[in-house]
């Protein structure tokens, strides 16, 4: 009975607590900042930065993972109308940021923009991403370069070498295949966009960005050119089975194929499965496939970490910000991942990388922003689908194009 | 009837040897060390035993510890409340015959056609507004009340199974409506509220997204959202590390799967009574 | 709250027999009894609930404010090219993910049953219960996949379809997910007809058998029409999370390749999440609700209006 009695109790306590709500606290002196995040599997190395920055500023972070990017989009967008708003958020750049920006909620970062490029902790071929109606907001939580990643034994015995054109690349692919070995990792979920957004930029690049602001259709010329050369190197067997589910960090270590193009955090799958840069696996600019153009493009990626101008402690967020973008903090948070720092003055251990980040900060090359960024949601998710229809059906390529622009034309005519 | 039994061991035998193939493919993956995982071979057992070493990456990097306490606590209080509270929906609709009780019914069970997806937001809203956000309480809250529907319908339904005359006879004896329900109908079903509870348990200890939605601090937060962090491009985790998580995780469900069991061993006749 | 379980307690506690108060309580016990279990979906459930379907009337975004829309979300949604795919993909689960698993499950519960050591045959089909979703996609995605382990040992037995790519084409995409589904709701099939199979009485089956019932007679005369109950119980949810499919999609397949996986459940995930549409989202929600609910309620009142 007593027992049935507390059950009660507790529901009872329950609607009550239900029905009774509480007022916002108001803001307070923290020394910890809860940083909610989508890369969950971040944590030990977000966690690793708060030994220096206790000593520093006196702050340390508590990551809150998310590994579902809408679901946690979402779940942020929500938080800005509660009492529970984040210390410190990722994002993404492109119409994402854009959106939460003109809400006038998160926190306005131009003076450390503006101090960071001064004092070349920043760069200022970035600070256009992180730009919105003329003012900053976030910094750079990272910053990746997509390049290609090859394993060196299978080069070695192929008897390949790194490419330098687009005609060497696939004469590494043909030479390759003939050794047993598939030439390059393709998949048909999420990151299905890779190749499409590779083609277009080494062929075309300001096609690329007119796709991405509506100024070109998906149906160009251009563009069905593109989807057709994918085919062809689909056609001639150059490409993985785009359903294969398989890492493609194993696919790389087991040989199974010989080319992986990634952002340069795919660094830190290479070190999971205990491939070592330099010997086991190795990374090169991609060519252009149109050796005509003046610069070699690139695809770089780029993800903001934010805070709200209504944080619990907007000035405890906006401190740990402005360290978080400082050498020390950005050295140890690179170098742990294996990856490209935002801060320019930052010397990887990795002499792979730095060479690699010396290429991309050349007047050779030209970095354009990543195709899932670039592309705003209602496009990038009809694409999605289209290239991964494309990939099971590799002659629906001018179908699928076409639904493409459908979306296009649904979402620019409602935001031009 | 011994011809019967062999040909029921036999299919028994044969349909359980194909439920284990998957079960194999598991086993086998998560005890490979994670750096030898190439997605090949995915059927040969391999030389060197990994699971411990899998595990261990495993723990480190999901830091699995935090969230044990509150997910072992969410997941026996509220499938062990949410039972109780569906048993007396069901009680008082099927043996002391509330009127409308199909109505009443509905109105519970009614609680599990919304798609969980579209309720995570408004909830997270609510549970802002009135500090059930990352609270403990509020975890048991939700858990409790996404337990009650299933009991309530496999209660109601297995309440009609009662004959009738239990509740008259011991009415008669003097007991009160609360003592027939608390003394006589839990008791009568054991194994009905058992497989309720099993089921509960699982959903709540394998839930991701209530526990991603409604909590922040990874004291709070149950297991599977400090578990998902492997599951990600950006983890760079192995596949055999991913596996022995998931197969570890699993353990204290297997578990009580099996010290369970012996309640649906032997028919419990309610004809008995 | 108080009023009503003050007035469900004392009949427990009440040392007086007969009385007045006595009665009033055991007439407004029932009430008492119901309640927690009707505030607790009500709050928590159904009030969520009201703020998706008012949000499916307008353009909400998530972010920004709203307006009202009328019925344009679900004009749209009519409109989606996906949503006849969608619509066969969710009755091809709600047929395949219905019927199979509980023919399977009643299968092994009935022929364990009794059986000396029933405990061990019935383990192999408890485990997969046990497993979380990420472990689930990961294992089916080794057997899945193109060059899988199906392919394999279909390749190595010289059964056609060692090159069918499994989940690359619809339908076949979602059949072989429903296989996936069939694989681990069966132990709990199974496990809710053990109940209902240990409340059968002993007395109507001794008498079948001494009348020379063979063990078919016995399962289609006594045993079977004595599960009903049981059997409504597990038909019920089949259905109701059939027709809510989305986990297993979402994690093997996002609904592809080229939405051809997509349930309604998926198509409201993707409108509301992965877009950022919010408010279609919901609509697409509310459609799913009202389909759930109706298919639920025919079918609850068939089952449960003749068992009582």
């Amino acid at each position: 009975m007593r027992r049935f009695r507390a059950v009660v109790a507790v529901l009872g306590a329950a609607v009550l607590l239900g029905l009774t709500a509480c007022g916002g606290g108001a803001s307070e002196h923290k020394t910890t900042l809860k940083l909610y995040n989508d890369k969950g599997a971040w944590k030990p190395y977000f966690q690793q930065l708060n030994a220096t920055s206790k000593k520093q500023i006196g702050l340390t972070n508590q990551p809150v993972g998310y590994t579902d990017e809408p679901t946690y989009q979402s779940f942020i967008k929500a938080s800005f109308r509660t009492k529970n708003k984040p210390d410190l958020f990722t994002w993404q750049v492109g119409s994402q940021l854009q959106d939460i920006a003109t809400t006038g909620q998160v926190a306005d970062t131009t003076d450390i923009w503006n101090q960071g490029v001064k004092s070349g902790d920043l760069s200022n071929d970035v600070k256009k991403y992180y730009t919105v109606d003329g003012k900053q907001y976030c910094v750079p939580l990272n910053v990746s370069y997509w390049v290609m990643f090859y394993n060196k034994k299978v080069f070695a015995e192929a008897g390949v070498k790194e490419p330098t054109s687009w005609a060497d690349l696939m004469a590494d692919a043909q030479k390759l295949k003939a050794h047993g070995v598939t030439p390059f990792y393709q998949t048909n979920i999420l990151f299905s966009f890779v190749w499409f957004q590779q083609l277009l930029l080494g062929t075309d690049p300001q096609l690329y960005e007119d796709l991405s602001t509506g100024k070109a259709k998906y149906t160009d010329p251009g563009v069905v050119k593109v989807m057709q050369q994918w085919k062809g190197m689909i056609d001639k067997g150059y490409m993985s089975d785009a359903g294969d589910k398989t890492d493609p960090g194993a696919l790389l270590k087991s040989g199974k194929v010989a080319m992986v193009p990634d952002g340069t955090w795919f660094n830190t799958t290479m070190s999971q499965l205990k491939m070592k840069p330099g010997s086991d696996y190795g990374t090169f600019v991609i060519p252009n496939v149109n050796p005509s153009l003046s610069t070699t493009s690139m695809a770089f990626e780029s993800g903001p970490l934010c805070s709200l101008t209504k944080a619990p402690d907007p000035q405890a967020s906006l401190k740990y910000l402005k360290w978080w973008v400082g050498k020390d903090a950005q050295t140890t948070w690179s170098n742990s991942r294996n990856d490209v720092s935002a801060n320019p003055k930052v010397t990887s251990t990795d002499p792979n990388l730095t060479t690699l980040t010396k290429k991309a900060n050349s007047s050779s090359t030209k970095l354009y922003l990543r195709y899932f960024e670039a592309a705003p949601p209602p496009v990038l998710t009809a694409a999605l689908d289209g290239f991964g229809a494309f990939l099971a059906n590799p002659g629906t390529y001018l179908k699928q194009l076409q639904n493409i622009q459908q979306a296009a034309d649904q979402y620019w005519s409602q935001h031009k | 009837m011994r011809i019967g039994g062999v040909i029921r061991r036999a299919v028994l035998i044969v349909l359980g040897a194909i439920w284990l193939v998957p079960v194999y493919l598991l086993l086998v993956n998560a005890f490979r060390p994670g750096a030898d995982y190439t997605g090949d071979h995915v059927w040969t057992p391999s030389a060197t035993f990994g699971l411990f070493d899998n595990f261990a990456k495993a723990w480190d990097n999901a830091d699995l510890g935090p969230s044990i306490g509150s997910t072992v606590l969410y997941s026996v209080v509220s499938p062990a409340v949410g039972v109780v509270v569906g048993a007396l929906a069901a009680y008082a609709i099927v043996v002391l015959r509330l009127r409308h009780g199909f109505a009443w019914f509905l109105a519970v069970y009614g609680g599990t056609i919304f798609p969980t997806q579209m309720l995570l937001i408004p909830l997270f809203l609510g549970y802002s507004d009135t500090n059930l956000y990352d609270n403990r309480f509020g975890m048991v809250l939700i858990y409790t009340t996404i337990s009650v529907p299933l009991a309530a319908f496999v209660m109601r339904n297995f309440f009609t199974g009662v004959a009738y005359e239990v509740f008259e006879a011991a009415r008669i004896d003097g007991a009160s409506v609360f003592t027939a329900f608390w003394r006589i109908y839990l008791p009568l079903s054991v194994p009905a509220l058992a497989a309720v509870f099993i089921l509960d348990f699982t959903f709540v200890w394998n839930d991701l997204m209530f526990g991603l939605t409604l909590s922040q601090d990874q004291s709070v937060r149950p297991i599977q959202t400090a578990l998902s962090a492997l599951n990600s491009a950006y983890a760079g985790t192995s596949v055999p590390t991913v596996l022995a998580a998931g197969l570890i995780v699993s353990l204290p469900t297997v578990a009580l799967f099996l010290a369970t069991q012996r309640l649906f061993a032997r028919g419990l006749t309610l004809g008995q009574y | 709250m108080t009023a009503v379980t003050d007035r469900s307690a004392p009949p427990g506690t009440s040392t007086t027999p007969g009385g007045a108060g006595r009665r009033i309580a055991a007439r407004f016990a029932p009430y008492g009894f119901v309640a927690p279990g009707v505030l607790l979906t009500a709050v928590l459930l159904y009030l969520p609930f009201l703020y998706t379907l008012y949000i499916g009337f307008t353009n909400y975004d998530g972010l920004h404010p709203s307006q009202f829309v009328g019925v344009d979300n679900f004009v749209q949604f009519a409109k989606d090219p996906a949503l006849l795919t969608s619509v066969r993909n969710t009755l091809l689960w709600v047929v395949g993910a219905t019927v199979v698993p509980v023919v399977l499950g009643l299968l092994v519960a009935v022929l364990s049953h009794g059986l000396r050591h029933a405990t061990w045959y019935r383990i192999p089909f408890l485990l997969p219960y046990a497993l979380s979703g990420a472990g689930l996609a990961v294992i089916w995605g080794f057997i899945l996949q193109h060059g899988g382990a199906a392919n394999q040992v279909l390749t190595a037995l010289h059964i056609p379809g060692g090159d069918t790519s499994f989940l690359q084409h619809g339908p076949a995409n979602t059949i072989a997910m429903i296989i996936a589904i069939t694989w681990q709701q069966l132990g709990v099939n199974a496990l809710l007809f053990m109940v209902g199979l240990q409340s059968i009485p002993v007395s109507p089956l001794e008498a079948a058998r001494l009348d020379g019932a063979n063990a078919w007679q016995l399962f289609r005369n006594v045993t079977w029409p004595l599960l009903r109950p049981l059997t409504t119980v597990v038909v019920g949810l089949s259905l109701v999370a059939s027709l809510k499919t989305f986990d297993i999609v979402w994690v093997t397949t996002q609904g592809g390749p080229g939405r051809s996986s997509e349930t309604l459940a998926v198509t409201m995930y993707r409108d509301a999440f992965v877009t950022g549409d919010y408010g279609q989202g919901a609509a697409v929600a509310v459609a799913l609700t009202v389909v759930t609910g109706l298919v639920s309620f025919v079918y609850l009142k068939r089952q449960l209006r003749t068992v009582t």
